[in-house]
């Protein structure tokens, strides 16, 4: 016990503690073991932050991927805000990382892939969300291409019955000549309340993560958007039937085991004359 | 180092039903040895407030830890067996049982709601534990039910605590439920509740008490149950649709061709 590795702990600690204040029992964490600081800042999921292109205007999502320390790059403009000093090419920057956050913009041909999906997205999110924001960001690997595919939406806030959903998609494309190796990790941070005379305070929260890896043929660079597309969305459909199952289904159910409405020796009654029911006719 | 001892509690304080050793191990392997031998404070504190059980030696019916229950010195009492006991905070366990009688001016009414109590928790708690304590110099009567069940092998874990006080001078019953589930198959989804009751006891017996406390509690649970159909039905449809109005799949080929507000996949939009 005493030998644990303190990375595993610190994802374990995240598992256990109210899933509604990750950020604040990370930071807390970050405080204990200052070394674990940016390991756990690039491994775990936390709510999106949303701020507004100086440039176009529009409404983009802030995460680890997009940022260098306190600058934030707008997938609509390709502008680091507040600006950078001096940005890197091609996904590398002068430190040598792989070109997430850390000053460095993608290179010519996946920062069009970045442009054409985050306008694919746009439509996604219109269709799917009827509203939220979608932002992608992409970099470059030494063998293809990495990203991360966000959308953010908040329904009824600041009413009685609010919620918020925080979709995190990273993928890696290992490029391999005609097909392309795709993994998928997917999480979605879901948080709902609801408050009452009669129900009092009741808070939902949490978080759920998937991975799915698949090869899959490519015909030029459109084809990644289209494939990509593709997989989150089916992900996003499994994951909606999952939240849906473990929200409304797993925990109510768990509340049912903790009370029963109905008297517990009555039901027992039941079932035991049901029992000899089946009993008599088996005779 | 205090305030590592404070966020290191605060990890406590949250632990989730069940899990309270889980929390405990990661905790050991972020910090120094001195600051988890510094949490017996914390540990008190996280067991008198989730009303944690314990059966004790030779005994199957758990008994309750809480404040209220507390005799100090790390001593607790149980009124329907009769005894106290040393409580471990760190371990959870008790030992070195001795008899404890109850008296006093509210001995009675403690004595009448523990006779109507035990027949409700039956009825409506599969596995429970419950207790009622003079409290407040004997002026007051405070009433606990806990109940818990952990399935760590199947990722989760739930508890259901209810406190109420009576005050037999002015015939209120003052109360809250609170439920906490823990899932955390692939994830972490908590389930947090708290609902505070008010109600008026004209004939301050035991039986009247528990008929209140039963009626509470089955309007809560159903109201509850409503609360979950009503946040599906409600804020979560309200945040992402299962399919697109059109009711198919994105048609991703012709995605990129399209524009904001034109359609996509077929039927039309709006």
């Amino acid at each position: 016990m005493a030998t644990a590795d303190p990375f595993d702990a610190a994802l374990d600690l995240l598992r256990r503690l109210n899933p509604k204040h990750t950020t604040s029992h990370l930071n807390s964490i970050i405080s204990l073991a200052p070394d674990l600081t940016e390991d756990l800042l690039s491994s775990v999921d936390q709510p999106l932050g949303v701020r507004g292109c100086r440039q176009s205007g529009r409404d983009y999502l802030l995460c680890d991927y997009n940022r260098d320390g306190d600058s934030y790059r707008s997938p609509w403009s390709n502008e680091f805000d507040p600006p950078l000093d001096e940005a890197g090419l091609g996904g590398v920057s002068g430190a040598g990382n792989d070109g997430a956050g850390e000053g460095a913009v993608p290179s010519e041909r996946v920062r069009k892939m970045e442009i054409k999906a985050n306008e694919a997205f746009d439509v996604y999110r219109d269709l799917y969300y009827e509203g939220g924001v979608s932002s992608v960001y992409f970099w470059n690997l030494d063998d293809g291409f990495a990203g991360v595919v966000l959308l953010k939406k908040l329904s009824n806030p600041g009413s009685t019955s609010e919620g918020v959903w925080d979709s995190i998609h990273v993928f890696e494309a290992i490029e391999r000549g005609r097909s392309t190796q795709y993994k998928l990790t997917s999480t979605v941070i879901l948080n709902l309340s609801s408050s009452g005379t009669a129900l009092g305070e009741m808070d939902l929260s949490g978080n759920m993560t998937r991975q799915i890896e698949q090869e899959l043929p490519v015909d030029g660079d459109e084809s990644h958007i289209i494939n990509i597309g593709r997989l989150v969305e089916d992900m996003e459909l499994k994951m909606r039937n999952l939240l849906q199952e473990v929200y409304f289904g797993k925990a109510k159910d768990v509340v049912g085991d903790l009370r029963s409405v109905g008297s517990l020796s009555e039901a027992g009654r039941d079932r035991e004359a049901q029992r000899e029911i089946i009993g008599s006719m088996r005779r | 180092m205090s305030s590592e001892v404070e966020t290191v509690s605060a990890f406590v304080e949250g632990a989730p039903p069940g899990e309270l050793a889980d929390v405990i191990a990661d905790i050991k392997a972020l910090s120094s040895p001195d600051v988890v031998s510094s949490l017996g404070p914390a540990f008190q504190k996280y067991n008198e407030e989730q009303f944690i059980t314990v059966k004790l030696p030779e005994s199957s019916q758990p008994v309750i830890i809480s404040s209220h229950s507390s005799l100090g010195g790390g001593r607790y009492y149980d009124v329907e067996s009769s005894s106290s006991f040393t409580f471990d905070h760190s371990n959870q366990k008790a030992s070195g049982v001795q008899s404890y009688v109850l008296e006093g001016a509210q001995s009675d009414l403690v004595k009448s709601i523990l006779k109507s109590l035990g027949p409700y928790v039956k009825e409506h708690f599969p596995n429970a534990a419950y207790g009622a304590y003079p409290i407040e110099n004997d002026t007051k009567v405070a009433i606990i039910i806990a109940s818990n069940k952990y399935s760590p092998n199947n990722f989760w874990n739930g508890r259901w605590r209810s406190l109420y006080i009576f005050d037999p001078s002015s015939g209120t019953l003052e109360g809250s439920i609170k439920v906490d589930v823990h899932y955390y198959e692939d994830g972490n989804v908590r389930l947090l509740t708290n609902r505070p009751s008010t109600a008026s006891i004209p004939s301050g017996t035991g039986v009247g008490i528990v008929k209140e406390i039963s009626t509470t509690e089955n309007k809560y649970q159903t109201e509850l149950n409503k609360g979950f159909a009503d946040l599906s039905e409600g804020a979560f449809k309200g945040l992402r649709r299962q399919l697109p109005v059109t009711r198919q799949k994105i048609e991703w080929e012709k995605v990129t061709s399209y524009r904001l507000g034109q359609d996509i996949g077929g039927g039309s939009r709006r």
